[in-house]
């Protein structure tokens, strides 16, 4: 007996079709003796409508709101028909949605009347998403025969603080309280269908957890259950060793750790939220990025700790596009003890974020990146905070710089990656601006011209036999 | 720095000329970059989030007429509002013509400006004459700063000699010459023995007064700039209906012929005491305060350092713009306080 918790994205219950077919995906495995959870986010591009509902209610814009209610209603309605056959079914499904409904409809005309729009009510809007498409899920479920079960993530133990939008679970709570809810579902052959993104805080009120979320549901319910496996079913074939639309021959990455994974993520690969894999990587459950719509193929597994193969150091490589490079120098740095922290301290203070940092061992200059649409306050704030004190003589500025992160575990500890690297780089013609490598060694980043990251990308793939 | 300028006349040409002519110095001196994002005339705008090129707007202006015909960053019909509200920067620089009736467009460019936290450097004494004490309120509620060296004296620096270079001590009132037009005129009528007639035409004709004379010889010039000095400096809360006005045109020959017996002259003298009021008065000859042409001077009395009075020329495109950097440079240094406390 296997413990799988499986994740369904919105693309993946995209419509009533799209729905039946993730139903006799996971009818098809409970014959092959599987124990299941399943997660479901909200219809495709649902919580974008909703957004837009609640802004537009704040607004005061009740034509437009009623609007977009009607047609989130017909959507699902819709989805409802063509996924579940059963009339019996159906119409209970259809019932319950339409509850759902008149509470969000009242919910928003409280917010078009109070003109106000709170996170907590935002949140509460936003929870009617995953409230939907995860009863369509469960009624395509019952309609092939499954023994099946309802639950808000609420229901199902999540346990939030209340930052709502972005909520993080009283973990030891919720692991605590998910498995005895759900737990006992499991050993009586039931399976829990649950809504991703959305929980609760102690009181009771609804929250989400912001980005990652139903991912984050999957892997909080595989860490309290100590599943065997998390699968995050999507619309790809898993994680890319690049974007294809740089690299036509780039590959899926059959397996890597935690480590490269949440590395990925974070320079913008089409990965998970390296939050979401957090309980995974704790509990060491592992994670398998599947796609729904190929499900022959095996997709990608992260786990804890990687076999190194010598030649495959390089795991993936990412871009991250829309920056700018910021430069200041001055004689005045050189020895000046906290220089780099009264800048960096100012910038944090003005909300400016950095994604990049070097600094010679001259001191005398220090680079950074950030991101494009903040560039001219950075450097206005710059310039009015530093220039005059002594310390710097001149603030300049690139905007049409980008960031290629090269990710992989085997780089560690094996001379020469480094020289490779750059040698491939140099010998297409291509100036690196700005070099960064973490003492982990898990992955160097550089900066390049933007018109010049998809050659740079393109060097690496062919270098590394990616 | 990037800072809007709103206005685009002599004052504000003279501004960017200023910034043009001595970037480096600006910057090794004072660290004081500035980027002008975007500038507003009666025609449109010109908007470039990295500074404009200020060459070429001044080329612009007066070959074309309106900055809004740049090709590639004009907005023709863009309001002064709408760049306002929708443009990044930290400073914008009020240099639109003075208008004491209800004080706008420039009271409204104020308003908005420090409601989007920005701070503002103005030259417009409309807005400050009729509501001062309620942008000083905006101001601080705010935390931006509203600054307006240029409104009283031009390029002299009269209001940061009362408020800086005698802090601490007590100003007791305060009186002094404070419109160069008129005083040229009552100098030419003294020293030439012409009637008032001819000495506003030849003002005119040299560029000293404008085609409608009322807010100079009429003594609404002087009176604003007494409110922003009373406000400013005497934390009074006035405003122009609490001045007490009388102008120039009937100052006759025969009066100043009096007055010369005496070894005195008559010059259109503002003075806050209890009271707030402009009118012609009879001064020596050897009062520090007599002073001839187009030069404003005034006469501080304080508690403890006596009597102090400042001569300069009040008014003038580089004289006015000169004031205006330097409040553009005490933002810069009060900014950077700010920023790295």
């Amino acid at each position: 007996m296997k413990r799988v918790v499986m994740k369904f994205g919105g693309t993946s219950v995209g419509n009533g079709e799209h729905i039946r077919h993730v139903a006799s995906l996971i009818s098809n495995h409970l014959n092959k003796d599987y124990q299941m959870v399943v997660v479901i986010s909200a219809l495709k591009r649902v919580t974008d409508k909703l957004i837009e509902a609640s802004k537009e209610a704040k607004s005061g814009n009740r034509d437009h709101v009623h609007k977009l209610l009607q047609k989130t209603t017909k959507k699902h309605v819709a989805a409802a028909r063509n996924a579940i056959k059963n009339k019996q079914i159906r119409d209970e499904v259809e019932q319950t949605l339409k509850t759902i409904l008149d509470e969000l409809e009242k919910v928003l005309t409280g917010i078009i009347y109070l003109g106000e729009l709170t996170p907590k009510s935002k949140d509460y809007v936003l929870s009617f998403g995953e409230r939907m498409s995860t009863l369509i899920v469960w009624g395509a479920l019952r309609d092939l025969g499954l023994n099946v079960q309802y639950f808000t993530g609420k229901d199902a133990g999540i346990v939030t603080d209340s930052n709502f939008g972005e909520a993080r679970p009283l973990i030891k709570v919720t692991l605590h309280e998910v498995k005895q809810k759900v737990e006992p579902l499991l050993e009586k052959g039931i399976i829990p269908v649950v809504t991703g993104y959305i929980a609760a805080n102690q009181d009771g009120e609804i929250t989400t957890l912001g980005r990652g979320g139903s991912d984050y549901t999957a892997t909080i319910i595989a860490a309290a259950l100590e599943a065997d496996e998390v699968w995050i079913w999507t619309d790809v074939d898993g994680l890319m060793t690049s974007d294809p639309k740089i690299v036509p021959s780039t590959k899926v990455i059959s397996e890597l750790s935690f480590q490269e994974a949440i590395e990925l993520a974070i320079f913008g690969a089409k990965a998970m939220h390296p939050k979401a894999l957090e309980p995974a990587m704790e509990k060491e459950v592992p994670v398998r990025i599947r796609n729904t719509f190929n499900p022959q193929s095996l997709g990608t597994l992260i786990v804890k700790e990687q076999k190194i193969k010598a030649k495959d150091v390089v795991k993936g490589t990412t871009i991250i596009k829309n920056l700018a490079l910021i430069n200041i120098s001055g004689a005045g740095m050189v020895g000046t003890p906290g220089t780099a922290a009264k800048v960096f301290d100012m910038l944090g203070k003005n909300n400016i974020n950095v994604l990049m940092i070097s600094q010679s061992a001259s001191e005398a200059n220090i680079s950074f990146i950030l991101h494009r649409d903040g560039l001219e306050r950075a450097v206005s704030t710059l310039e009015i905070a530093l220039l005059g004190s002594g310390l710097i003589r001149e603030v300049t500025a690139e905007d049409d710089v980008c960031v290629v992160a090269v990710v992989g575990a085997g780089m560690k500890g094996t001379p020469g990656v480094a020289a490779r690297l750059f040698g491939a780089i140099a010998r297409k013609g291509l100036n690196v601006r700005m070099i960064a490598q973490g003492s982990s060694e898990l992955n160097i980043s550089f900066v390049v011209k933007e018109t010049d990251g998809e050659k740079a990308v393109r060097a690496i793939h062919e270098e590394f036999k990616l | 720095m990037r800072i809007i300028l709103i206005g685009y006349g002599v004052v504000g040409q003279s501004l960017t000329q200023i910034f043009t002519q001595r970037r480096a110095e600006l910057i090794k001196n004072y660290g004081f970059h500035p980027r002008v994002v975007a500038i507003v005339d009666r025609r449109g705008a010109a908007v470039n989030p990295k500074g404009l090129n200020l060459e070429k707007t001044l080329s612009l202006k007066a070959e074309r007429n309106t900055v809004a015909a740049h090709h590639e960053r004009g907005h023709p019909g863009m309001s002064a509002l709408n760049v306002i509200e929708n443009v990044d920067a930290e400073t914008i620089v009020e240099a639109t013509p003075t208008n004491i009736k209800d004080g706008e467009p420039g009271l409204s460019h104020i308003k908005t400006a420090l409601k989007t936290g920005k701070h503002v450097v103005t030259t417009n004494k409309g807005p400050l004459a009729l509501a001062l004490p309620v942008l000083t309120e905006l101001a601080n509620y705010n935390k931006a700063y509203l600054k307006f060296s240029g409104t009283v004296g031009g390029g002299t620096p009269v209001l940061d000699l009362a408020k800086r270079c005698l802090m601490g001590d007590r100003i007791l009132s305060i009186r002094g010459i404070l419109n160069g037009t008129t005083n040229y005129i009552l100098t030419e009528m003294d020293g030439r023995h012409i009637t008032f007639e001819e000495a506003l035409n030849n003002a005119q004709k040299l560029g000293y007064a404008e085609a409608n004379p009322s807010m100079d010889v009429d003594g609404l010039d002087a009176a604003c700039k007494l409110v922003i000095m009373a406000n400013w400096i005497m934390n009074k809360r006035v405003t122009l209906k609490d001045v007490s006005i009388q102008g120039i045109r009937n100052v006759t020959l025969q009066a100043l012929k009096e007055a010369a017996k005496r070894d005195c002259t008559i010059k259109l003298i503002g003075s806050i005491n209890e009271k707030l009021k402009v009118a012609p008065t009879e001064i020596s000859k050897q009062d520090p305060l007599c002073v001839g042409g187009v030069l404003n001077a005034v006469t501080f009395v304080s508690e403890f350092a006596g009597e102090e009075t400042i001569v300069g020329r009040g008014a003038g495109g580089m004289e006015t713009a000169s004031a205006i950097l330097r409040d553009l440079l005490d933002i810069k240094q009060n900014l950077a306080t700010r920023l790295m406390s």
